[in-house]
């Protein structure tokens, strides 16, 4: 399809306008690298002072920690723009030259940015799931493990389309960034087993925010078998694409409110 | 003088032949008005905008009608903030009309964006199409993708903007390293790529020396005799207009002032010439005899302005009388601008309201 | 002398009062986030033994609840710095160079503005909801305040730590914004600055729970009193020796870091050439 190719000729360039910058990239990369480790020793502190967080070893609850990056690096990886959407470039009236061209601006966002920094998130997180996966005394099936892959890859969907709705606000409110970072943090709480949190928020955070559906319950399956992995892997992709329609749709609207400044 | 303006189907000349070109831009009863919120003064004012619902309204562009057939020139003039850049803006499809519609190609641009934008191609003077670290080429392929332009037609359109805008020289350079004379015929030549119908250029020479202004003039002027492009270009430059346009627009404040051609303007303003003067202390500027009716004086403290029509008083002679009579000290020698034409045509308005009143 | 700053000054309060918006979205989010981050200790401190009376790295849960909710309060206050984001865009567009040459110095704009911005904080949102908050736990028991004297002298401390706290998060700010000047990666940058200033600070978890190795060391270091420090002054953990021995080193890390920002500054203008345009 034509927008395919024209979305890896975009990336193309996004590339070589990052080769430009190579020790950018290198930093940035460091950065992003040097922050999730700083998280993850703040967990590895905590839990060192206890025995088990609600019946979770300490071997869980790092391979819960792994496996939520993976989702979060997937996204990272495709729509980093949609952030300069919402903290600068629709209040600098940067968005002109898109609004001009005859593809889709949402599209345009996407292809605008290729950010390989997410590479970084993801080795981390994979790292994590090997390093105390191995050390899981756990019968593994596939029906699992395929909900696990689902749960990363479609997960990362309904993360984008939080992005994607949130940035777009951008056109509404001139400025949207500093919502959308609140509503990302909530990925923090993505990060530890849902066991932990009462009823009420663990339903915010299944249907409302459902970090925990493509997080905890792909896990959960995986330790106890809690779930029917395939019903499971179908709820979530059931709940990816309704949240990114619906992203699209709020886009959409938005999008109709932006005004070009100046005289 | 608006009723001047051309029919529905206009006429267009072409050396010596007579033809029925189409509309290509239809504007009608075009109104955009901004509202901001009332600032209040100060820490308490802030607050108080906070709480308050206070807007002012602001008419940037006031119930414009024109239409421009297939394959003219348009000079869009006015001051600053006259609404030029506004009206631009909504015929580009950026920015939606609070009444009245503009028709590019008989669709409208802020309801049909995606399918206009195939049509038109933009310059904003300041703003950069092209992506800024990468060599100039790439960013030309990937416009050639998001326009969908066939490789021989890529191919032909690359050789001729080469040979008219000459950007052969700084294909491979990152954008970020031309100059801004280089940078501009580069999202010049980007706006062609898809050879649209319409070509919106604003400020498209603002800041260049006049070489490389001659150059984009020919390359407007060459596009526009090769492909039929329909120019709107709104410039501050009156070389830019004699060159180039045909027709003259003009916008004061949101309102249409004038609507004709170019030839009407020089006519009815004639070619005035100002000589800004610098008169020592020693002369007191109100006492000097002027030269003739055809010289007029302004005097601001120790400055003078001497405006006159050079085909009526030579400019040797005005020059003479400034430093015999004035002792002159220093002084510069100007074109008409923008404004004056402005102020001169506003003021002619105001005359002929007088005129029906008496 | 100062009055050159007035300006930027305003231009900090009122550019903090237009996010209007923003603030309620964080005002309703941030309570959501504290919830669960108490409900994550809860957890925690049920999985030990002991359950909730139980002492982890000095802190009971009703005190790790108290500590979670000021430092949340705090943070806000301190963080929302945006001095990295207008250097970076500063260098970028190559205004940079219009302010090394003005009087005002660059330095001092951010200070001045900052100030602004911290002042309206303070005032719109620190002071009701520290009231608040003090309020309801000293109410419910999870703060006990047994001198009222004791306690009006801790708030004075805190006051005085809070202050540096905020000078401290501009000066750091202001350093890493000044990186911007070897890279472009402003974001990188900032995710750097905030995780590390949020860790190393105790804002994410109190400093304490850090293996014995580190403790000490991390303890001396500039990042503590930004967070932690005055927090626990705040809640009297720490008696008056010790409240003036952290203010002493956090104002010793203060000059410490201006002196290393400006000598940072000059040599970054000096090193790197400006984006032309």
């Amino acid at each position: 399809m034509r927008y395919v190719k024209l979305y890896f000729t975009c990336i193309k360039r996004s590339m070589l306008s990052r080769l430009e910058y190579k020790k950018d990239t290198v930093i940035a990369l460091l950065s992003f690298l040097i922050s999730n480790v700083c998280s993850l020793c703040s967990i590895f502190f905590i839990l060192q002072s206890i025995p088990s967080l609600r019946g979770y070893s300490v071997v869980e609850v790092g391979f819960f920690y792994g496996f939520a990056m993976l989702p979060i690096a997937l996204d990272h990886l495709f729509s980093d723009e949609f952030w300069l959407v919402a903290y600068r470039r629709v209040q600098l009236g940067d968005m002109d030259r898109h609004f001009l061209r005859p593809i889709p601006v949402m599209f345009q966002m996407f292809a605008e940015t290729f950010q390989p920094e997410g590479f970084g998130e993801l080795i981390l997180g994979v790292a994590m799931i090997v390093v105390c996966g191995v050390n899981l005394q756990v019968a593994v099936s596939f029906g699992a493990i395929f909900a696990l892959i689902v749960g990363a890859v479609f997960g990362a969907v309904i993360i984008t389309s939080f992005k994607v709705a949130f940035s777009a606000l951008a056109f509404i409110f001139k400025r949207s960034g500093p919502m959308l970072q609140i509503v990302y943090g909530f990925t923090n709480y993505a990060k530890y087993p849902l066991a932990i949190y009462p009823k009420f928020i663990r339903i915010i955070l299944i249907f409302v925010l459902p970090f925990g559906l493509f997080v905890s319950l792909p896990i959960d399956t995986l330790l106890h078998g809690t779930y029917n992995p395939y019903l499971l892997s179908l709820g979530i992709v059931g709940a990816a694409v309704a949240f990114f329609a619906l992203a699209t749709l709020v886009w959409t609207l938005c999008e109709r409110r932006y005004e070009s400044t100046g005289s | 003088m608006r009723d001047e303006t051309f029919p529905e189907t206009a006429i267009h000349g072409n050396a010596n032949r007579v033809q029925w070109a189409q509309v290509m831009i239809e504007v009608q009863n075009l109104t955009k008005v901004f509202r901001k919120p009332v600032r209040g003064k100060g820490l308490i004012g802030m607050v108080a905008t906070l709480f308050s619902r206070k807007y002012t309204e602001t008419h940037a562009v006031d119930d414009v009608s024109f239409s421009i057939p297939e394959g003219e020139i348009v000079g869009y003039i006015g001051s600053n903030g006259a609404g030029k850049s506004t009206t631009i803006k909504m015929m580009c499809g950026i920015l939606t009309p609070t009444s009245g519609k503009v028709l590019i190609d008989g669709k409208e641009p802020y309801l049909k964006r995606r399918l206009v934008a195939k049509d038109i191609g933009v310059v904003f003077g300041q703003k950069t199409q092209l992506w800024w670290d990468i060599p100039l080429i790439e960013s030309f392929k990937v416009l050639k993708e998001i326009y969908q332009v066939g490789d021989e037609d890529y191919a032909a359109r690359m050789e001729f903007l080469s040979s008219v805008l000459g950007i052969d020289e700084f294909l491979t350079q990152p954008v970020r390293t031309l100059s801004l004379g280089q940078r501009m015929r580069a999202d010049l030549a980007a706006s062609m790529l898809h050879n649209p119908k319409i070509l919106f250029l604003d400020e498209p020479t603002i800041g260049m020396d006049v070489l490389v202004k001659e150059k984009i003039r020919l390359a407007i002027h060459a596009l526009n005799q090769k492909y039929r492009t329909t120019v709107v270009l709104t410039t501050h430059d009156m070389a830019d207009i004699e060159n180039l346009c045909s027709r003259i627009i003009m916008l004061e404040k949101g309102k249409i002032i004038y609507d004709g051609p170019l030839g009407d303007i020089k006519h009815r303003f004639g070619n005035v010439k100002t000589l800004t003067l610098t008169v020592p202390p020693s002369v007191d500027p109100n006492e000097v005899k002027p030269f003739s009716k055809d010289v007029e004086a302004l005097v601001d403290e120790d400055k003078v302005i001497l405006r006159f029509d050079p085909e009526r008083v030579k400019l040797e002679d005005v020059i003479q009388y400034a430093f015999a009579q004035y002792h002159a000290i220093d002084m510069r020698i100007a074109d008409i601008s923008i404004e004056d034409v402005v102020k001169q045509i506003l003021a002619q308005q105001e005359g002929g309201r007088h005129a029906e009143k008496v | 002398m100062l009055k050159k700053y007035r300006p930027f000054f305003r231009a900090g309060s009122m550019d903090t009062m237009a996010y209007r918006f923003n603030i309620l979205m964080w005002v309703v989010v941030t309570v959501f986030e504290v919830a669960c981050t108490v409900f994550l200790w809860l957890a925690v401190y049920r999985s030990t033994e002991g359950g909730i009376d139980a002492v982890i790295n000095g802190f009971t849960y009703k005190e790790m609840i108290v500590y979670v909710v000021l430092t949340t309060i705090f943070g806000f206050v301190t963080f929302g710095s945006e001095t990295l984001w207008i250097i970076n865009n500063d260098i970028k567009q190559g205004t940079i160079g219009n302010y090394v040459i003005k009087p005002i110095s660059y330095r001092g704009k951010f200070v001045a503005s900052n100030l602004g911005s911290y002042a309206t904080l303070v005032t719109l949102f620190g002071i009701p909801l520290y009231a608040i908050a003090l309020g309801v736990f000293a109410g419910i028991g999870f703060l006990p305040i047994t001198s009222g004297w004791d306690f009006v002298g801790h708030l004075g401390l805190f006051v005085v730590s809070g202050v540096l706290a905020c000078l401290l998060n501009d000066t750091i700010g202001y350093i890493f914004g000044v990186l911007c000047f070897y890279t472009s990666s402003g974001w990188g940058l900032n995710s750097l600055k905030t995780t590390m200033i949020s860790f190393l600070s105790g804002a994410l978890l109190p400093l304490s729970f850090f293996p014995a190795v580190f403790r000490d060391i991390v303890g001396y270091m500039p990042f503590a009193g930004m967070s932690q420090n005055p927090i626990l002054i705040l809640m009297m953990k720490y008696d008056y020796l010790q409240s003036l021995k952290v203010i002493l080193i956090a104002l010793g890390w203060l000059i410490l870091l201006e002196l290393m920002a400006k000598l940072l500054f000059n040599h970054a203008i000096r090193k790197v050439t400006v984006h032309g345009g």
